[in-house]
């Protein structure tokens, strides 16, 4: 498939052909020679692991990236795009992870800027051409509606519309759906079946594999910067995907210890704060882990944050073996033996311009062992237990003098880990441990947190994603608008927890 | 850095700095000489005379560590909080209020003898500092205003304070009978004075050097120690870079955003004291302002770096001194030394960031090239809008300042 004559039985001719396509950074080499085609009106996902270099090959063709070698033909005819001006013009357009948007302007003003059209603005006309647009392909948006107030699934659905305004026919996602509830995925997803029948053609940038194998055409996958094979979701299953990606097999379901269940390590009552949790009650016994599940937005970060002291709570009881916990500072409450896992772990977990070994010491700077009466820090003595702590964990980098934000998702998330269980704590909160992390990385993050009932401590799971909950959790509650709503056994159907997580609400169920 | 295994790293990264520092320079001045051009006189000949005036003779180096002693204070007192995430713009106030509270020690425990006499006045200058520096910490932290706005006000409030201390409690009394004296107070004890350097060293006593220079000096080393080697400075930096981070490790942000207040405080104490101490032994109505401010500059040019500091305070004093040669020697008017002051501002952060980036890159591919890297990753790809070779920018090892 390195020619355009590859296009084998199909009968049109590809819309977009990459070729031998190489891109280099420093010391990574981050496309190997790439081959892609794309159809008009396919939705192609492009599948790899954190750093397989799929986001990469997508900022090259938008003209983000210049190059090393290769050559890109579009409509037949080899173009030069050099910056996403040029990527534009020929009618591709990319909507990133991070959208960029001008939070105080409307729906409208977002869509047209830099594309007014004359120096007389006709804010009316704008409108309607902007709520035409949405209209054809059932984008539910509020031209008028200013951008600071919308959702996350709304300001993407802005900038889906902004590259559709200027006529793009071949549009690249980026995970698209990371930053999305399971509702909100079903929208976007319902919006790009329209755009392919319209024709236009989507590159589908992402690692959830259930997601891909749903509305996906075709599919190429990548490892480290290579293209290990092409696909169509009809000739290949999840666990083959999984393999591709990540060169070995890949177990979807861990066996869970069987582990004596303690006596309670943490004790939750009442708990109220903030008008996002209204009266929390539940208990994390020692060797077991509580899975809390429900939709994003619900109390979740909340629940956590008032837990390891980021929040003081309005009201209620937390208790941690007996002793309460409830509104003293973090300091206290990770010294009584809790570790925390945070949601965002750019935001709350690591400092990323940062050494790694001063993210390995971090919440144990105080430590006797790491720094002096008179406030000196020890620092031979944090690096030796950075470097143990990147050797346990197989964490990847080149040094334990390099900064976190040079490495991957997948070990950003190992050092928290490794910090974390370090200390042995009692209990451990983990707040979405694995979004945005590729298979063999949640393999991983899930055998750890096992391991940690296996040792007879307490794990409170909160995750949107019901396969982390099943394949973790001794117990399921779900959160429905800061509230417990039920409880669930392990082996409790699917449909009854989802029943849950939408707070029994019969219309919404239905 | 300690370890020795980044030992080459570290002299590679010295070696790019010093070639980044000169190519600054050299634009600095070439777009310098163009401007001189343009009032017709010959620019070998006019940076000549400002070399001159600084470096060519003992006095002139004399001039130029007096001017930069009271700079380097006040750079190090804004890049204390700067690696704190904040923007201390009160140091001019802070050095003001500092000023009186040594005035008041100076003239109210003269019988002390010197060596008790003159650390306590720095004490003074330093609590003086603190107390003015307190005011915006805490207000930053128990109601959330802004230290910008906050120190912008008590700068205007500390002003008036000077006048108000000279036309009161503290106005000279010791002026014979009938003679016109400008505002001051009385003239502090011969004792309590930084005594003059000079001397020693063949310098004019107009140039007034004195040991706060070398005060100055390990000051920076103080702070270079301070942000590197302990658990504020640690907890400072991570606090600046990532407050939630930081506060989900247990740190206390609040406690933190204070203390580096206090320290920047006591820093900007010391700023007013070449003038008083050194330069004119009483504090006057007309004492030297705008230190604080041009501290900002200096912190900017030393890229908040407390050994950068020190040079870049040096290379200010430079200029400054050429200031007067220019006077002398050419018809190019004064303001060209600003303009000058300006460009090397701009020309030293741009070229920085580039030879930041590039040499992390050529560490990236190095450490690449040793095959430690074949089966690892590329960054994080949700970190954000970033290229990879931005990361990996902590090698380059005393550049540790956030960009703004």
């Amino acid at each position: 498939m390195t020619s355009g004559a590859g296009a084998g039985g199909s009968a049109t001719p590809p819309l977009v052909v990459l070729e031998r396509i190489t891109k280099r950074f420093p010391g990574v080499l981050a496309n190997d020679e790439v081959d892609l085609e794309l159809r008009a009106g396919e939705v192609h996902a492009l599948i790899g692991e954190n750093g397989a270099g799929k986001s990469t090959l997508m900022r090259v063709l938008y003209g983000m990236y210049p190059a090393d070698g290769g050559r890109i033909v579009v409509r037949g005819k080899e173009v030069k795009i050099s910056s996403p001006r040029d990527a534009i013009a020929n009618g591709i357009g990319m909507v990133h992870q991070h959208f960029v948007l001008v939070d105080p302007f409307t729906v409208t003003e977002n869509i047209i800027l830099g594309e007014e059209g004359g120096e007389r603005l006709d804010m009316e006309a704008a409108q309607q051409r902007v709520a035409e647009l949405a209209e054809s392909y059932a984008f539910r948006v509020d031209p008028a509606a200013v951008v600071e107030e919308l959702s996350v699934g709304e300001e993407q659905r802005v900038e889906i519309l902004k590259a559709l305004y200027r006529g793009v026919e071949i549009l690249i996602l980026d995970e698209p759906t990371a930053v999305l509830t399971p509702s909100e995925t079903r929208d976007l997803f319902g919006n790009l079946r329209k755009l392919r029948e319209a024709g236009r053609t989507i590159v589908f940038i992402s690692h959830k594999l259930d997601e891909v194998m749903e509305i996906a055409d075709r599919i190429t996958v990548l490892r480290r910067g290579r293209v290990v094979g092409e696909t169509g979701p009809s000739e290949t299953s999840k666990a083959k995907l999984a393999e591709m990606m990540v060169g070995r097999p890949v177990l979807f379901r861990l066996d869970k210890p069987q582990v004596q269940i303690g006596d309670p390590v943490l004790q939750v009552a009442d708990l109220t704060g903030e008008g996002k949790l209204n009266g929390i009650s539940l208990e994390v016994r020692a060797g077991e882990i509580l899975g809390v599940a429900g939709v994003e937005g619900n109390g979740q970060r909340e629940l956590a944050e008032s837990l390891i002291g980021l929040r003081t709570p309005e009201g209620g009881t937390i208790e941690l073996e007996g002793a309460a916990i409830a509104g003293r500072p973090v300091f206290d409450i990770r010294n009584a033996g809790v570790g925390y896992i945070p949601e965002d772990r750019h935001e709350q977990g690591l400092v990323l311009n940062m050494s790694l070994w001063e993210n390995a010491v971090l919440g144990r700077q105080d430590d006797a062992d790491f720094s002096g009466s008179l406030g000196v820090l020890f620092i031979k003595k944090i690096k030796d237990l950075a470097a143990r702590l990147v050797k346990l964990f197989d964490i990847r980098a080149r040094s334990v003098d390099v900064t976190a934000s040079t490495l991957s998702g997948g070990n950003q998330q190992k050092l928290i880990l490794a910090r974390e269980l370090e200390t042995d704590p009692k209990l451990l909160i983990a707040a979405q441990p694995t979004r945005g992390l590729d298979v063999g990385a949640i393999e991983f993050v899930w055998k750890q947190i096992l391991d940690q009932k296996a040792a007879g401590r307490g794990v409170l799971l909160i995750s949107a994603e019901l396969d982390e909950i099943y394949a973790l959790s001794d117990r399921i509650v779900t959160l429905y608008e800061g509230s417990i709503t039920g409880e669930f056994p392990p082996d409790a159907p699917p449909e009854q927890v989802g029943i849950g997580m939408l707070g029994r609400a019969p219309e919404e169920a239905a | 850095m300690a370890a020795p295994r980044a030992r080459p790293a570290w002299l590679e990264s010295f070696v790019g700095q010093l070639l980044a520092l000169l190519a600054s320079f050299g634009i600095a001045l070439l777009i310098g000489s163009l401007l001189i051009l343009a009032y017709g006189e010959n620019p070998i000949e006019v940076y000549r005379s400002i070399f001159d005036a600084s470096l060519g003779s003992a006095d002139g180096i004399g001039y130029v560590l007096s001017i930069a002693t009271p700079l380097i204070f006040a750079a190090l007192a804004v890049s204390v909080c700067f690696k704190g995430g904040m923007f201390n713009i009160g140091v001019e106030g802070q050095y003001y209020v500092a000023m009186i509270l040594a005035a008041v020690v100076e003239l109210n425990f003269d019988f002390l003898p010197g060596p008790i006499l003159v650390p306590l006045v720095l004490l003074g200058a330093m609590v003086g500092g603190m107390i003015w520096a307190a005011i915006p910490g805490v207000l930053k932290v128990k109601t959330g205003a802004h230290e910008v706005v906050t120190t912008i006000m008590l700068n205007g409030i500390a002003i008036s304070l000077v006048a108000w201390a000279l036309n009161g409690p503290l106005k000279y009394n010791d002026a014979p009978e009938g003679a016109f004296v400008d505002l001051r107070t009385n003239v502090f004890p011969k004792t309590g004075l930084a005594g003059d350097l000079g001397a020693t060293f063949g310098i004019t006593p107009g140039a007034h050097l004195s040991w706060l220079f070398m005060l100055a000096v390990g000051a920076a080393i103080v702070v270079w120690f301070l942000i590197r080697r302990t658990r504020l400075g640690y907890e400072a930096r991570a606090v600046g870079s990532s407050p939630g981070s930081a506060s989900a490790g247990g740190v206390s942000i609040g406690s933190t955003q204070v203390r580096l207040f206090l320290i920047s405080g006591a820093l900007a104490g010391l700023v007013g004291m070449q003038n008083i101490l050194a330069d004119r032994g009483y504090l006057p109505l007309n004492f030297v302002i705008g230190l604080g401010f041009t501290g900002i500059a200096v912190a900017f040019l030393g890229q908040n770096n407390p050994i950068g500091i020190i040079f870049a305070a040096l290379l200010w004093g430079i200029l400054s001194r050429g200031e007067v040669a220019l006077q002398i020697s050419s018809q190019v008017p004064r303001e060209f030394i600003i303009i000058l002051q300006g460009l090397l501002i701009l020309t030293v952060v741009i070229t920085y960031q580039i030879a930041k980036r590039r040499l992390a890159a050529r560490q990236l591919q190095r450490a690449g090239m040793a095959g430690e890297l074949e089966d690892s990753d590329a960054p994080d790809e949700s970190a954000g809008p970033r290229g990879p070779e931005e990361t990996g920018a902590e090698a380059f090892e005393p550049s540790d300042e956030k960009r703004i």
